[in-house]
């Protein structure tokens, strides 16, 4: 198709945007290799799969926003099979009287396909700029009491722009090619789209139908090739840099689960994250793939009631800071802007409450909350500050291995129950080690659980026992927030108390949690310190003696209960049926709320929250999501999580108390109670 | 401006159990912790360090395991620590302890300003300091919510000091000792680096024969005051319920807490 000449110039073009191409990517790689850690490749086949899977399912990004997905999901199939197109277009240019598929069915397929997809992917970037720019969605904007990068919000519009009609240059500009094609060549039914354009053609010479098939090929083409070198530049490089986010993502044993920081090396001087280059590899990926959607901003609890914090805001400016200083980056050169100045404010990064709703969220596998953690650590290890009311909590870690600083005894909790709980001194050949935890220990509405859970237990005949005084906090809450240090002491005693008791016998004995954070903490993170258990939250182990038959219910409750999902439990844990099912055995009506299981909202506690004062903003999280709970209807809320439990008290009580907030546990007992006490005075 | 830090290692009074030997530090005795009044201390004298630049040297009489304070007080911020221990300090008084600490502070050298706690939490006399001061013949300021005005040039200090019923404000020459109350400060929580630093420091032990002490002059024998102390100690408290709505629950309240002389 194309003349001598203009082949000399198309090669010409390919060499420079190849040039600079090359130029921009090695600065963009050359960047993320400034971070720490290592990108992982081990298992390729599966790591590609991973990639071609997410790129064509979109990683299910339906689920939320489902018009906006759908729009997305148009062009980004369009431009799947662009690359193909691509391909053939320019071999077409190229190679005289090269026709892809000529005209078998295999070529008519082909070309119904692009034409379609031409037309979805116009028709989805169309959609997407009329909601940026004309309807102008409350979804794309950040509040003002965010820190964003200065140029961001213009930067976002205008690269968005440019990006929006670099995809309406370079699809338009093809179809009008095959319009013209179409109009020189005769009629296609098998490109109604294209036929359809062509009719504006009708009239016009054939030298300018020829004029106007090769203007559409070099609009077409030279659109990728101008932008080609532009990508690093771009938040557009999320198409590529997004599978490349997730294929390249390390394994973890939870999507929450931090690692340890080795404490042994002494040529070790940072930890934590203070400077950009201190982020893992990984993470410094993430402001590459980001393409500032802003859903994980929609998921996130402190965002929602006003704090400081978005972590799209936080991918946001990470990426703009990289962009004013990826060549030196690239070239070796020190970054010496701390993060906590840029990225974020020091309220946003005390506001997180590690819930990981950011990372569930996100469609191309960003980790904001990982960037966060790491900060935190920063603060805590190098720079000694941090939130002064944390100061307690870990004190009392250190001194009583518990934060509340109670120096009172692990077992007073057992007195009121009408049968003995044996320590694993006292019974060293249990099944089930019951792992309290602090809040059963010492909180009193946490005890009434412990109670619970120790009534079920003993009621199913589980042989179980208790570590008593010997049992330590598991460290979680330091480890949030972002002392490390004090969670591998912490980690190292318990593992130590653990093994002794031969809770890691595998296979003979379980761990049963009270808390899905000691669930979180002893069976997915203790695990890389060498503690290694098959733990079960309370809920998963009465699910199973629920199912088994080995609980009395009389399943015939009459209230109606909605459950609220403890984010170490439902997303960092994956349990979302045990607890339904347990509940489900005691007989009320389920009813979910809008935001439940993996898309569950944060009670507020987490991530060390409970612990000090919550960050400024419009409402507390918990009240927040109290109101989600009570647009449910139902009278009874039930939790997993003793934390939970206590924010939803409060936030109950703060309400009037108008619901019964209850753990599972506590509705399992009460049930077993009701039987035995039904089937008792039907024996008389 | 040379700051010498006076610090103590005490039990963990939160913690205390039938298994210490009295208020002794023996190691079986249950947690140790730094005096939680010297954590004042140690901020105090840090951060005039900060602001004023010189040298803070934390000084801890105590037995051996008691560097484990100087680590802590270390891993803050001081610059230099120095253990003063010797078995024949064993049991001494607080004029006796007073007298040894200020043969080490001689020993330091010269120094601008001396902090200390109100008190330490075991023996809670609140003496030694005050003793330390009276023994060097420099003025001491104690008590002190707020220090105000450290002037190393000028070579005064002025120090609000927080009395029962009221607050003083007190100007004083320098050098000068003060202890300080809760008040004054929030004390830093040592950074990573900072107990790595301390972890690696090397903390120098001063005996008698270090301090030209004699031995004798020194310890239980050389000492007035001699403690019996059983623990934990015997609680007598009970507990009442106070029945009814709010409103009379909390006027009840009052009235039992006015009565009781609480308030």
């Amino acid at each position: 198709m194309l003349s001598p000449y203009e082949k000399i110039l198309f090669a010409l073009l390919v060499a420079v945007s190849l040039y600079l191409a090359t130029v921009t990517f090695r600065r963009m790689i050359g960047t993320i290799m400034r971070g720490q850690g290592h990108l992982a490749w081990d298992g390729l086949p599966g790591r590609l799969w991973t990639g071609v899977k997410t790129l064509a399912g979109q990683n299910n990004m339906i689920r939320n926003r489902p018009l906006v997905s759908l729009a997305h999901t148009g062009i980004a199939w369009g431009f799947i099979l662009y690359m193909a197109v691509n391909v053939v277009d320019v071999l077409e240019g190229l190679v005289t009287g090269f026709v892809f598929l000529e005209e078998g069915t295999a070529g008519q397929v082909y070309r119904l396909l692009v034409d379609l997809m031409t037309l979805a992917a116009l028709v989805g970037m169309a959609a997407l700029l009329i909601r940026r720019f004309i309807v102008k969605s409350a979804d794309l904007a950040v509040t003002p009491n965010v820190k964003l990068h200065p140029r961001a919000a213009g930067g976002i519009r205008r690269d968005s722009l440019i990006v929006g009609f670099f995809i309406l240059g370079h699809v338009g500009f093809r179809l009008v090619g095959a319009s013209f094609d179409i109009a020189i060549h005769g009629p296609d039914p098998w490109q109604p789209v294209a036929a359809l354009a062509a009719g504006l053609w009708s009239g016009l010479e054939p030298s300018w139908l020829t004029f106007g098939l090769h203007a559409s090929w070099w609009i077409a083409i030279g659109l990728v090739l101008v932008f080609l070198p532009w990508f690093p530049f771009s938040k557009h490089a999320h198409l590529f840099m997004g599978p490349f986010n997730l294929m390249t993502a390390p394994e973890r044993t939870s999507p929450g689960a931090l690692d340890a920081l080795d404490f042994e090396d002494e040529t070790i001087e940072q930890f934590g994250a203070g400077r950009i280059t201190d982020l893992d590899r990984t993470h410094i990926t993430d402001a590459f793939a980001c393409i500032m959607c802003n859903r994980c901003q929609d998921a996130c609890p402190a965002y929602a009631t006003g704090k400081e914090l978005s972590p799209a805001a936080l991918e946001v400016n990470k990426r703009y800071h990289l962009r004013d200083h990826m060549k030196s980056l690239a070239t070796g050169g020190e970054d010496t802007e701390p993060m906590l100045g840029y990225a974020m404010s020091e309220s946003a990064l005390w506001a997180c409450t590690a819930c990981g709703a950011c990372t569930e969220a996100c469609p191309v596998g960003n980790e904001p909350m990982f960037d966060i953690l790491a900060m935190r650590r920063n603060q805590v290890l190098m720079e000694s500050a941090f939130p002064n009311e944390l100061k307690g909590a870990f004190t009392g870690i250190e001194r009583n291995g518990n934060p509340w600083q109670m120096a009172g005894d692990r077992m007073e909790w057992t007195e009121s129950l009408d049968f003995k709980v044996p320590t694993v001194a006292e019974h060293p050949d249990y099944d089930v080690l019951f792992w309290v935890g602090c809040a059963g220990a010492f909180d009193p509405s946490a005890r009434d659980t412990a109670r619970a859970i120790a009534t079920v237990l003993h009621r199913a005949g589980v042989d179980f026992a208790v570590l008593g005084n010997d049992e330590s906090c598991t460290g979680d809450l330091a480890r949030r927030a972002g002392n490390e240090y004090l969670f591998s002491i912490a980690a190292e005693g318990n593992i130590e108390t653990l093994n002794a008791a031969g809770a890691d016998q595998a296979g003979q004995k379980k761990i049963v949690t009270g808390c899905p954070h000691c669930l979180h903490t002893l069976g997915n993170e203790y695990g890389a310190l060498g503690g290694r258990y098959e733990v079960m939250h309370h809920t998963q182990l009465i699910g199973e003696l629920a199912k088994a038959g080995r609980l009395a219910m009389p399943g015939r409750d009459g209230t109606r209960t909605t459950y609220h999902d403890p984010c170490y439990l439902g997303r960092h844990g994956g349990e979302y049926e045990a607890p339904r099912q347990a509940l489900a055995a005691t007989g009320p009506s389920l009813v979910e709320m809008a935001r439940s299981r993996n898309r569950s909202f944060c009670c507020g506690a987490g991530g060390a929250q409970v612990w000090k004062e919550e960050e400024g903003g419009r409402e507390a999280v918990s009240d927040h999501r109290f109101r989600e709970a009570r647009e449910t209807g139902a009278d009874t809320l039930a939790v997993g999580c003793p934390f939970c439990a206590r924010m939803m008290n409060d936030a109950n009580k703060r309400a009037g108390e108008p619901m019964r907030v209850r753990d599972i546990a506590e509705i399992v007992a009460e049930s077993i109670q009701d039987e035995q006490e039904r089937t008792h005075h039907d024996d008389r | 401006m040379n700051i010498i830090a006076l610090v103590k290692q005490t039990p963990d009074t939160a913690q205390l159990s039938a298994s210490m030997d009295g208020l002794k530090l023996s190691a079986e005795g249950g947690p140790r912790i730094v005096n939680p009044w010297d954590e004042y201390t140690l901020e105090t004298a840090i951060q005039a360090r900060e602001e004023h630049g010189g040298k803070v040297t934390a000084l801890c009489l105590g037995p051996p395991e008691a560097a484990d304070a100087l680590k802590t007080a270390l891993a803050m911020g001081v610059d230099e620590a120095v253990l003063v221990s010797d078995p024949a300090m064993a049991d001494s008084d607080s004029l006796t302890s007073a007298r040894i600490l200020v043969a080490a502070i001689r020993k330091v050298g010269a120094f601008d300003l001396i902090v200390g706690g109100r008190a330490a939490i075991d023996g809670n006399t609140a003496a030694t300091a005050v003793q330390v001061a009276a023994l060097l013949g420099v003025p001491l300021v104690s008590y002190v919510a707020e220090l105000r005005n450290l002037d190393p040039s000028d070579r005064t200090l002025s120090a609000v000091r927080l009395l029962e019923k009221a607050r003083e404000t007190v100007t004083s020459r320098l050098p000068a000792l003060i202890t300080v109350v809760k008040e004054i400060n929030e004390p830093r929580y040592p950074s990573l680096i900072g107990i790595r630093k301390a972890a690696r420091a090397n903390i120098p032990i001063w005996g008698c024969k270090d301090l030209s002490l004699d031995a004798a002059a020194v310890g239980a024998g050389a000492s007035g005051v001699e403690w019996r102390t059983e623990l934990p100690p015997v609680r007598e408290a009970h507990i009442e319920m106070i029945d009814g709505g709010p409103e009379d629950a909390a006027r009840t309240l009052v009235d039992r807490l006015m009565e009781e002389k609480v308030i």
